[in-house]
């Protein structure tokens, strides 16, 4: 195993050595960096061109050109014994410094929308091919071609219109129309009516009980000014805190052993005393206090696991745990969006953000602050989860469908396997194997997503960077993307690769 | 041996191959007619087909196209006075319904800044756009097999050296090196602009292409073939490549569609298609703002886009069923 | 001399060759006749205590073509510690019927009939019920040990999971039970043993562990499919050996699947041919093998390659023409188009299965009597040259 990896990081290397002389080649044919000079009527044009060509090495032929280049990046790779050189952009700027700081902006920009989007398509995708040709098999595989039909850019205009411009002004006076109520109603309605699928009584009942709870729901929010200051408050954290313990023990144990459940329920009730045990230091905390939390509550989740479990202790804990972080995430949103009315005043009602990562210069609590973040961040990341969740839907899916196919889970069946042990643990576990690596390809890729997605909704990460020197025809930001970019293709295709050999014995050896 | 470009089981002198060759015409001639009977009767993949026919058809036929007139009277290029604040003249409710009667009118997508038609302009967008996907698909394609199949058949050095230059080029993001190629070769036309993207866009098929032949090379008739003594490009052209057209022709499809998107993000950031000319990407990139005020200028070009991602998609998906239709089947 | 789809010029039919459309029943030549003979009659026999019936039983999957009818009425019974052998080829309804038994058809499946579990109707139970009796009361071994066991999980893990699915108990114990059980099937250094994945198994192996999953549960009835079609012919004579060690250590019934008439030779009490869906002869194993009172029965015995006369020297005498579809079922005996005995009768009325010559042993046949009268049933599939 250790050799395989050794030998997998230095290919690798050998590859992003290559790709980045074939890219240094390109960048340097891309244009002429001294174009807008030549072009310029300014006095001193000779000596800036001179200046230029010195600063860019633009005297040397461009495949030499690239091992100066080299000779700084090298530095890269041992940071702190060598200064990591990517060269000077056309102002003259040190690139290593801008890849920094656009680095963690573009981190912040498509970590979360990714990750969101492999839950939500893999989970889809999961339950459509529990239920091939049914009516909400249908109406995903139509939506997943929609989706990744759409061109994000397209996609990013809209949301921004109705997502943002609109939604803020109906925030000025936020009342819900009972006809829109009913029609949202419907249209939640034949949602669910999709979702659970049945024979005719089944379905309309469904869409009744649906119909009168979202338009319930929507007037009576309406009704009390809701969406003015929108909260979760102690009874909603609690109903969903015990939803999320039941849908935790469905899903890793079942319900045929109790002592899984009470885990759950006792990790879900710990978290509901926290609400108001920990009012006060909850109200302005930092990064630190937050991380510490949620470690103990894994803690806690663990421990709750392992006295209650019983004969189901590793079952237990994995239970409880889910359900603490969860119970934990309630309750985070629900002070996130205590500081709704706060922010809302400081930003005139115009709640949420079509450009880009903050406010600028706005500063308050931690929450206020935390939900100046969220706000700017909820445009982008429905973007990109609407895109590249359409891609895992239908991968999933038929990845699924293959494996349900498969004798194995014939024979888990013949055990008397609970329908749940034969999906989660024989048909899940062996799905997951090629959709490892797509997830590393597309962790790989999210740089060049962030290209477009960083220019529609005005970030500057590194996708900005490297469109703005592209543009300026500035070749080492180019690079200095590339470098990046690159690298995580590489470190993510590596990963893939090991991880689908702790994911499949059968690679495990040879 | 004969030219391995003739089509058909022609008289083969070594009684091996003949019987092997005959033996696979029939095989490929029912189960052509076989993946033509499924793929007619994908009603997503027809009706995609169909779609993308007719916008076709209305791009090449409104315009015209290179010296050929169209029947549109009016050009993507020419400017004038802007009528009514630029609106479209389109109306598709009949009067009987309360609307203003079916009919184009003088400009039934309205206007941009300048007074250029915007309906002209937006089918010149498709035309362009589509050129370039298709161009990008066929070259993409063509490589990618090429690439593919020399490294499957002959393994070895020659594999290493492909596979090995497939994974570095694997390792540039696509959007990444076709912003660069774009940047430099956007202004030289479309067809370049097409060629020299098809030239990056073929690494995963190449990938595909061998490891299906990488499994076929291994297989009774090849062997058969090659105990014959038929030429290596005989037995690729003609008894590998037939037993994975399937592969290939999804992949170019699917290729297509991710052209047209590629194409339009590309002309969106400024590094696809430019000024005089245009595509749909650079129309939308170039009235974003305008949305709020006219909206139509955002959403014709917008609407054509998604039509022929959406359409060239299905019809993908059509013919992967056609192909393998075991994949969308549960066994019982 | 032209028979379609059939292995004419090779004196040994391929033992994996069953997995084919056309697997016509054929009887491997293993050691497995002599050796399994004195193992099964070391044995106890069957006991009084019926464990499972089935009775009428009809499954029919709606296709696009139509409706297809896989089975059209089955019945039978096992005692304790009774191997009953069921064959028939591919598509005549064997694996269908006992995918129904194990409540492992899929949900468009329509079935209809009774399936007795100690006088208990299955079809009746909720699927709780049902799943409850799956493994543990009714276990099933599969015909293709490779893969039909997990690959990503250690074979420990998918024999524990076996025990832990109807009894919860600490893991370990359930370990401990899983290794016991692969000492019992014959796997050598079982603790060691568990730790292994599947493809660390030999086929033999894998087909062993099968069963130690199968008897894990101590079952009262083992349906085995074809458990040896996929494996070594030297293997096949150890796994079906394994096999009724192991079901007189459990007590259990054996229902033996499959299409080679050799395997069930040694190995089955009586034995059930199936052809187009339903039972065609049922009798005594020695009965269908030396008194066959139906066409089809005896065809399969003439399909044997005759090793006492002389091996190579004697012809295989196949069965002429195709098994029918099973969607459109010729008027009459669906084995009249094929059937050296066919008369104008066969190919207007389908025949009941009726008692013949002897208690027991009931056959579908219009002129069963006629087999009664020769000495060598094969005689009627003898080609005319062979007949002078």
């Amino acid at each position: 195993m250790l050799v395989f990896i050794v030998r997998r990081v230095i290919v690798s290397f050998f590859i992003l050595l290559a790709a980045t002389f074939v890219m240094y080649l390109l960048t340097a044919n891309a244009g002429n960096p001294l174009g807008d000079l030549q072009e310029s009527r300014a006095p001193n044009r000779e000596a800036l061109i001179e200046a230029r060509i010195r600063l860019l090495n633009l005297d040397t032929p461009a495949p030499l050109r690239y091992f100066i280049w080299l000779k700084g990046a090298a530095g890269c790779l041992a940071p702190f014994v060598f200064e990591c050189d990517l060269g000077q952009s056309v102002q003259g700027q040190d690139v290593s410094a801008l890849l920094g700081v656009a680095f963690t902006q573009t981190l912040q920009l498509v970590i979360a929308a990714t990750v969101l989007a492999m839950i939500l398509g893999i989970t889809v995708g999961i339950v459509t091919a529990l239920r091939q040709y049914s009516g909400l098999d249908y109406t995903v595989t139509f939506s997943a071609f929609l989706f990744f039909s759409l061109p994000i850019f397209w996609v990013a205009v809209l949301l921004k219109e109705y997502g943002a411009i609109r939604f803020n002004d109906w925030l000025g006076d936020p009342t819900v129309p009972i006809g829109v109520a009913v029609v949202l109603g419907v249209v939640s309605g034949l949602f669910w009516m999709i979702v659970i699928s049945g024979d005719r009584t089944r379905r309309l009942t469904t869409f009744a009980a649906a119909f009168v709870a979202s338009a319930g729901a929507l007037w009576l929010l309406s009704e009390t000014q809701w969406f003015a200051d929108p909260g979760l408050g102690v009874v909603v954290i609690a109903v969903t805190a015990v939803g999320l313990a039941f849908l935790t023990t469905a899903l890793v144990a079942g319900f045929t052993y109790r002592n899984v459940l009470y885990a759950a329920l006792a990790s879900a009730g710990v978290g509901i005393v926290c609400h108001f045990a920990l009012d006060s230091v909850l109200d302005d905390p930092s990064a630190m206090i937050i991380v510490l939390l949620a470690l103990v509550t894994v803690a806690v989740g663990v421990g709750l696991g392992y006295a209650l479990g019983g004969l189901q202790r590793r079952q237990a804990i994995q239970a409880a745990v889910l359900t603490g972080l969860g119970t934990g995430a309630l309750l985070f949103l629900d002070r996130l969006l205590g500081a709704w009315d706060t922010y809302s005043d400081r930003v005139s009602g115009r709640v949420i953000a079509t450009i880009g990562a903050r406010t600028p210069n706005f500063q308050g609590t931690f929450w206020e602050e935390g939900l100046d973040r969220a706000t700017h961040l909820i445009l982008p990341t429905i973007a990109i989860v609407l895109i590249s969740f359409a891609t895992y839907t239908r991968y999933t899916r038929s990845s699924m469908l293959e494996v349900l196919n498969q004798d194995y889970v014939r024979t888990a069946r013949s055990k008397g396997l609970a329908e749940r042990g034969v999906v989660v643990k024989h048909a899940f576990r062996n799905a997951m194997i090629p959709i490892t690596t797509l997830m590393a390809f597309d962790f790989a890729g999210v740089l060049s997503g962030a290209v477009i997605t960083e220019n529609v909704f005005g970030w500057t990460g590194l996708g900005k960077l490297f469109t703005d020197a592209l543009t300026r025809v500035d070749p080492n930001p180019v690079m200095g993307f590339f470098l990046i970019a690159g690298a995580a293709a590489v470190v993510f295709n590596m990963l893939a690769d090991i991880a689908y050999a702790f994911l499949d014995p059968r690679i495990r050896l040879s | 041996m004969s030219d391995p470009t003739t089509p058909g089981p022609g008289p083969v002198p070594a009684a091996a191959a003949a019987a092997d060759v005959q033996g696979m015409t029939v095989v490929a001639r029912t189960q052509a007619q076989m993946v033509r009977r499924r793929f007619f009767r994908h009603r997503a993949a027809m009706g995609g087909l169909i779609a993308l026919l007719l916008i076709v058809l209305l791009a090449f036929s409104s315009i015209g196209f290179a010296n050929v007139p169209g029947w549109w009277d009016k050009d993507y290029w020419s400017i004038a006075t802007v009528e009514n604040g630029g609106r479209p003249t389109l109306s598709v409710i009949p009067t009987w319904l309360g609307g203003s009667g079916v009919h184009l009118g003088e400009h039934p997508f309205g206007q941009d800044n300048v007074g250029k038609d915007y309906f002209a302009l937006t089918m010149r967008g498709v035309q362009q756009s589509i050129t370039i996907a298709f161009i990008v698909g066929i070259v993409g394609t063509v490589i990618g097999t090429l690439v593919g199949a020399t490294a499957g058949y002959f393994r070895g050095r020659v594999e290493a050296v492909l596979m090995r230059f497939t994974d570095v080029m694997i390792t540039i993001p696509l959007l990444v090196v076709a912003a660069v190629l774009g940047r430099r070769y956007g202004d030289s036309g479309i067809v370049v602009l097409g060629l020299v993207i098809g030239l990056v866009t073929w690494t995963n098929l190449a990938r595909l292409v061998r490891g299906e032949f990488l499994a076929l090379r291994e297989k009774e008739f090849v062997e058969a073939a090659r105990a014959a003594g038929t030429s290596a490009r005989r037995i690729i052209v003609k008894h590998m490549l037939p037993n994975i057209i399937g592969v290939i022709i999804v992949s170019a499809t699917l290729a297509v569609a991710a052209a047209i998107l590629l194409e339009a993000a590309l002309s969106f950031l400024g590094f696809g298609v430019r000024d005089p000319d245009t595509s749909l990407g650079r129309l939308i990139s170039l009235y974003q703002s305008a949305f709020s005020t006219r909206p139509w200028l955002f959403w014709f070009p917008g609407v054509f886009i998604i039509a022929i991602a959406l359409s060239v998609n299905f019809i993908g998906d059509g013919l992967r069923d056609a192909f393998d239709p075991r994949q969308n089947r549960v066994r019982d | 001399m032209t028979t379609p789809g059939m292995p004419i010029g090779s004196p040994l039919p391929d033992p994996a060759a069953g997995q084919g459309g056309l697997d016509q029943p054929a009887v491997t030549e293993s050691a497995a006749e002599v050796h399994v003979a004195t193992k099964l009659e070391e044995t106890s026999g069957p006991g009084q205590t019926e464990v499972l019936r089935v009775e009428d039983l009809t499954v029919s999957f709606p296709t696009d073509d139509g409706l297809v009818r896989a089975v059209r009425g089955v019945s039978y019974a096992v005692h304790e510690r009774e191997v009953l052998g069921i064959v028939g080829e591919s598509g005549s309804g064997k694996s269908v019927s006992s995918m129904a038994v194990m409540g492992l058809l899929p949900k468009s499946a329509r079935i209809a009939g009774k399936i007795l579990y100690r006088g208990d109707d299955l079809l009746k139970k909720s699927p709780k019920q049902q799943r409850a009796l799956r493994g543990k009361k009714i276990a099933m071994i599969f015909q293709d040990p490779m893969t039909a066991l997990n690959p990503v999980y250690s074979i420990g893990d998918q024999l524990a999971e076996a025990v832990l699915s109807h009894e919860i108990m600490p893991r370990k114990q359930a370990l401990a039970r899983a290794e016991d059980m692969l000492a019992l099937v014959g796997i050598p250094q079982p603790k060691k043993r568990l730790d292994n994945y599947p493809h660390e198994f030999s086929g033999g192996m894998r087909q062993r562990a099968m069963i130690a999953m199968a008897v894990i549960n101590n079952p009262d009835v083992i349906i085995a499919d074809e458990p040896t079609t996929a494996l070594d012919v030297t293997v096949q004579a150890q796994i079906l050996e394994t096999l009724v060690q192991v079901k007189d250590e459990v007590n259990a019934a054996i229902v033996l699947i499959t299409h080679d008439l050799g395997v069930v030779a040694g190995m089955a009490h009586r034995v059930l041919v199936m052809y187009a869906g339903k039972p065609v002869e049922i009798a005594e194993t020695d009965r269908i093998f030396y008194q066959p009172r139906m066409p089809y029965t005896a065809g399969l015995l003439g399909s044997i390659p005759a090793l006492e006369s002389g091996g190579s020297g004697s012809r295989l005498r196949p069965i002429v023409g195709t098994p029918p579809s099973l969607i459109n079922l010729p008027k009459g005996c669906p084995f009249s188009p094929r059937c050296p005995l066919a008369t104008d009768v066969c190919h207007e009325s389908e025949p009941a299965l009726e008692p013949t010559d002897e208690l027991g042993h009931v056959a579908a046949c219009h002129h069963w009597d006629q087999l009664a009268d020769v000495d060598d049933p094969t005689v009627f599939f003898r080609t005319e040259s062979e007949a002078v």
